[in-house]
């Protein structure tokens, strides 16, 4: 782990692939400009950003809704430096990442090249998963399994998981990816591939691979890449970062003046968000990290006087063992509809009994005839949280009484409709805001209500009822990438945007190299 | 002395929708080693802390380089639960953190 200064050899080599990464759905940097150009001084080979994820909950993949992220804004600037390059872009889109998320982004690609009268030409792949391609493999293929045997799903899929979910995606792998990035007509290459839901790592697997790069190096680099800034020190997803890969691994170096890669900050970024520090199963192979080495590096860049040592960190030693290819799904299903009221509560009495008060609340729906039969169908549940109580921890909260000034009641109703939801909702507020409870005061309301309407209709409920891995002969046929010209023609009042992909300006879709 | 009060950093967050993952980092040796000879980071010392069955946690590591450990276990409550309390699985290092490490 001592520092050493050198030849930026690894960043020179013929054969070394230099990536810029960043985060898409995240909002750049003040310096972003600054940055990209401090990294293409560097040389870049392709841009990568990923856009996906399940972080947000199964809520946007069922609901088809978009977080307003506006993740077409946020690569404006790198894209425009990958075009006046000439290297190709490579961006996941969409969060939950199904077709109704992509699409919402597209149109903010399309406005924004039509905006700065780019033409770029793209490989778009969706990664919504076909019901019937997922309902043979259930029935003729080998059992469809959960990635995760404790999570209370389906130990084998079946193909009423299928019909149940509202949506399916499947996390695509490098190799559709490295298909479009292959691609070669008489009009040349793509300018860039845009995906929807995304293994993050295999966005930035796909050129390395591609070139011939070894899949462990690839990996490792995917991994470290993935969060943009984050794996810098200080951490911000903001910013981006840039790393060469070559065949015994990898250099890591920031293009923001006021970050860098520390052994600390790269090799704790490889524990983000993982359940396991070293190991990481993927899509035909698991990342072994058991043995990577992280080195301090100088390199010396630019000529003469100009000449620079720039600090990175050296990563080697990541394997891959391979193992059989399988995709992980995600799919979501309707629970129901929640509906929720706010109270505040700063009477001392009532605090030092909030928890009886609420669960006499509770007890008054459940014994009110009128919702009996939507009890015993199991199409209602209500729960009552109290904020300054165990709101947080639930049954592990070993406070057992209000030790604060002010609590807050959060009325939490699921019913399979929304009049149902609103309607109970409303039945419990107004037992909380006017139920007697001992030693009571305030006779004229019990709490103070800060938001009118007093139950506020939230949304749909959905939950993650796939997370299952799917078997692949051919980790590239059910996703192929469509060539596409951006801004797409609008269809209606010529609007850039205004419509989904036209078929008429697509190529025929190519399923590998 | 608490896990709270020993460790620089204790960052917790979802791994995958039905695991949560706390990562734990130490200023300086002697703090490090404190932690790391300690029975509270342990499966079952971690289990203890949650309430929670030794077979619901899947693991605690630790890396020498950079000071750190990581302790991972399945969500009691994860977002398949339209009452999860925490969603991103941000807040859930509070029981181990408040725990003394002994």
């Amino acid at each position: 782990m001592s520092a050493t200064t050198g030849p930026a050899s690894a960043a020179t080599s013929p054969d070394a692939v230099r990536i810029l990464g960043f985060v898409n759905h995240i909002a750049p940097s003040p310096d972003i400009e600054e940055a990209i150009e401090r990294a293409f001084s560097w040389g870049v080979d392709v841009v990568v950003a990923q856009g996906t994820g399940s972080d947000w909950g199964p809520y946007w993949l069922g609901s088809g809704e978009q977080v307003s992220a506006n993740q077409a804004a946020n690569v404006e600037p790198y894209v425009r430096a990958a075009l006046r390059h000439g290297v190709p872009f490579v961006f996941s889109f969409g969060i939950a990442g199904a077709d109704p998320h992509l699409e919402t982004c597209l149109q903010g690609f399309d406005a924004m090249c039509a905006r700065n009268g780019w033409e770029p030409r793209v490989g778009v792949v969706r990664s919504e998963v076909d019901r019937d391609l997922l309902t043979a493999a259930i029935t003729d293929g080998p059992p469809v399994v959960p990635c995760s045997a404790d999570a209370g799903l389906s130990p084998e899929l079946t193909v009423a998981d299928v019909e149940e979910a509202d949506r399916i995606v499947a996390l695509i792998g490098p190799e559709p990816i490295m298909a479009a990035l292959g691609h070669d007509d008489a009009q040349g290459r793509l300018d860039g591939v845009l995906t929807g839901r995304a293994l993050d790592i295999g966005l930035f697997m796909a050129l390395p691979m591609l070139r011939g790069l070894p899949t462990a190096v690839a990996a490792h680099a995917g991994k470290m890449l993935e969060c943009g800034g984050l794996a810098l020190e200080p951490g911000d997803s903001g910013r981006c970062i840039w790393a060469s890969l070559d065949a015994d691994g990898f250099t890591v170096r920031s293009p923001h003046e006021g970050a860098r890669p520390t052994i600390r900050s790269l090799v704790s970024h490889t524990f983000y968000e993982r359940a396991h520090p070293t190991l990481e199963e993927n899509p035909g192979g698991t990342l072994d990290l058991g043995e990577a080495t992280y080195a301090d590096v100088a390199e010396r860049v630019g000529d003469g006087a100009d000449a620079t040592d720039v600090p990175g960190v050296r990563c080697e030693g990541a394997r891959w063992h391979e193992a059989p290819y399988t995709l992980l799904m995600e799919g979501a299903r309707r629970e129901g509809f929640r509906a929720v009221s706010l109270l505040g509560v700063r009477e001392p009495e009532l605090l030092a009994q909030a928890r009886t008060w609420t669960d006499a609340a509770e007890q008054a729906v459940a014994a009110a005839p009128r919702f009996a039969a939507a009890i015993a169908e199991g199409r209602l549940r209500l729960t009552t949280r109290i904020f300054g109580l165990d709101a947080v921890l639930g049954a592990l909260e070993p406070h057992t009484s209000v030790t604060g000034h002010e609590a807050g009641v959060l009325v939490d109703v699921v019913a399979d409709t929304a009049e149902l939801a609103k309607e109970v909702a409303y039945y419990a507020f107004i037992r909380l805001f006017i139920g007697p409870y001992p030693g009571r005061k305030t006779t004229a309301g019990n709490a103070a209500a800060p938001i009118m309407p007093v139950v506020v209709p939230v949304s749909d409920v959905y939950t993650f009822s796939i997370y299952h891995l799917l078997p692949l002969a051919d980790p590239c046929g059910p996703f192929p990438y469509v060539v596409t010209h951006f801004p797409r023609p609008a269809e209606t009042d010529g609007a850039a945007g205004a419509v989904p992909t036209d078929a008429t300006h697509q190529e025929p879709a190519r399923a590998s190299v | 002395m608490r896990l709270y009060d020993c460790a620089e950093i204790i960052r917790s967050k979802n791994a995958g929708p039905f695991a949560v993952t706390i990562d734990l980092f130490f200023g300086d040796e002697e703090r490090y080693r404190l932690a790391r000879d300690s029975v509270l980071l342990t499966p079952a010392g971690v289990a203890s802390a949650y309430g929670v069955a030794e077979d619901r946690v899947k693991g605690v590591y630790w890396d020498d380089r950079i000071r750190a450990a990581k302790v991972s276990v399945v969500r009691w409550s994860s977002s398949t639960d339209p009452f999860c309390a925490d969603l991103f699985g941000a807040h859930l290092h509070t029981p181990l953190a408040a725990a003394e490490l002994v």
